[in-house]
């Protein structure tokens, strides 16, 4: 089946006729090769615990763009709750990709994880071969996920929105989908 | 696709130019101006930067938090147009 995509962009008719067999597919295979990175990533710190982030948030930041920011977490209380949401924040983006959970919300963290890894990995030299590295290809694809709602395709958000809670609360339909 | 207002232009197509300016704009800017990315007989591109990189790199930041606060005033404003979830 083909569906015609009716939009605009810059107040011009830009419709677009999408097939909708090849999307769903794609946004399958985008949600779970995603999600396994992310849940790879958390569990591997899980299974190596103690997991310290002080190297990345007080070393290599400090002279990074982010750095004023990021660094006000490299010692103390902030620094602990780093070390834990860390992990943990990347276990719960993987599986909610996978199983397509709360796809929104967890796309959305996603992208805001990716955009650090994106600026202090590539000022500390990962830009050594120009900006466009695979931490912003990560950044896009989780924007991707989220524009698109990938979690309806085979994925626990397609309940989820059927639920009456989500029916008298149409705003969560921003973190779902 | 409902007629957009002010704010969310800027955050939409505002973020979207200074995130093409921070990439492909200056990377094509680099190339046409000549900076040198010599490769070195490893296979190697060296990337030697005309516009540095904090520059570049404050730009492509401005972009993504414009489109960040488009995501978040949408959130908070309305719900989403797509009412078939």
């Amino acid at each position: 089946m083909v569906t015609n995509i009716q939009t605009t962009l810059l107040g011009r008719d830009v419709s677009f006729p999408v097939e909708e067999s090849r999307l769903a597919y794609w946004l399958v295979m985008m949600r779970l090769i995603v999600g396994w990175w992310f849940l790879h990533a958390g569990l591997d710190k899980f299974l190596a615990w103690p997991f310290n982030a002080s190297w990345f948030v007080g070393g290599a930041a400090a002279e990074t763009t982010l750095g004023p920011v990021v660094t006000l977490f490299a010692d103390g209380f902030l620094l602990t709750f780093t070390n834990i949401m860390v992990p943990l924040g990347q276990t719960l983006i993987g599986l909610g990709l996978i199983v397509g959970a709360l796809t929104r919300l967890a796309a959305f963290f996603g992208a805001f994880l990716m955009t650090f890894f994106y600026f202090i990995n590539g000022e500390t030299g990962g830009w050594a071969h120009g900006v466009i590295t695979g931490d912003l290809l990560g950044l896009l694809i989780f924007a991707m996920i989220a524009t698109l709602g990938a979690g309806r395709v085979l994925g626990v958000d397609a309940y989820l929105a059927k639920t009456s809670f989500v029916r008298d609360h149409p705003r969560m339909r921003y973190f779902i989908g | 696709m409902t007629e957009l207002t002010t704010m969310e232009r800027i955050g939409l197509y505002g973020g979207g130019v200074l995130l093409l300016i921070g990439t492909v704009g200056i990377g094509l800017l680099e190339i046409a101006l000549g900076a040198p990315h010599p490769v070195t007989g490893d296979g190697q591109v060296v990337h030697e930067t005309l516009i540095s990189l904090g520059v570049r790199s404050s730009i492509i930041l401005l972009g993504l938090i414009l489109m960040a606060a488009y995501g978040v005033t949408n959130l908070l404003s309305k719900p989403p147009a797509d009412t078939s979830i």
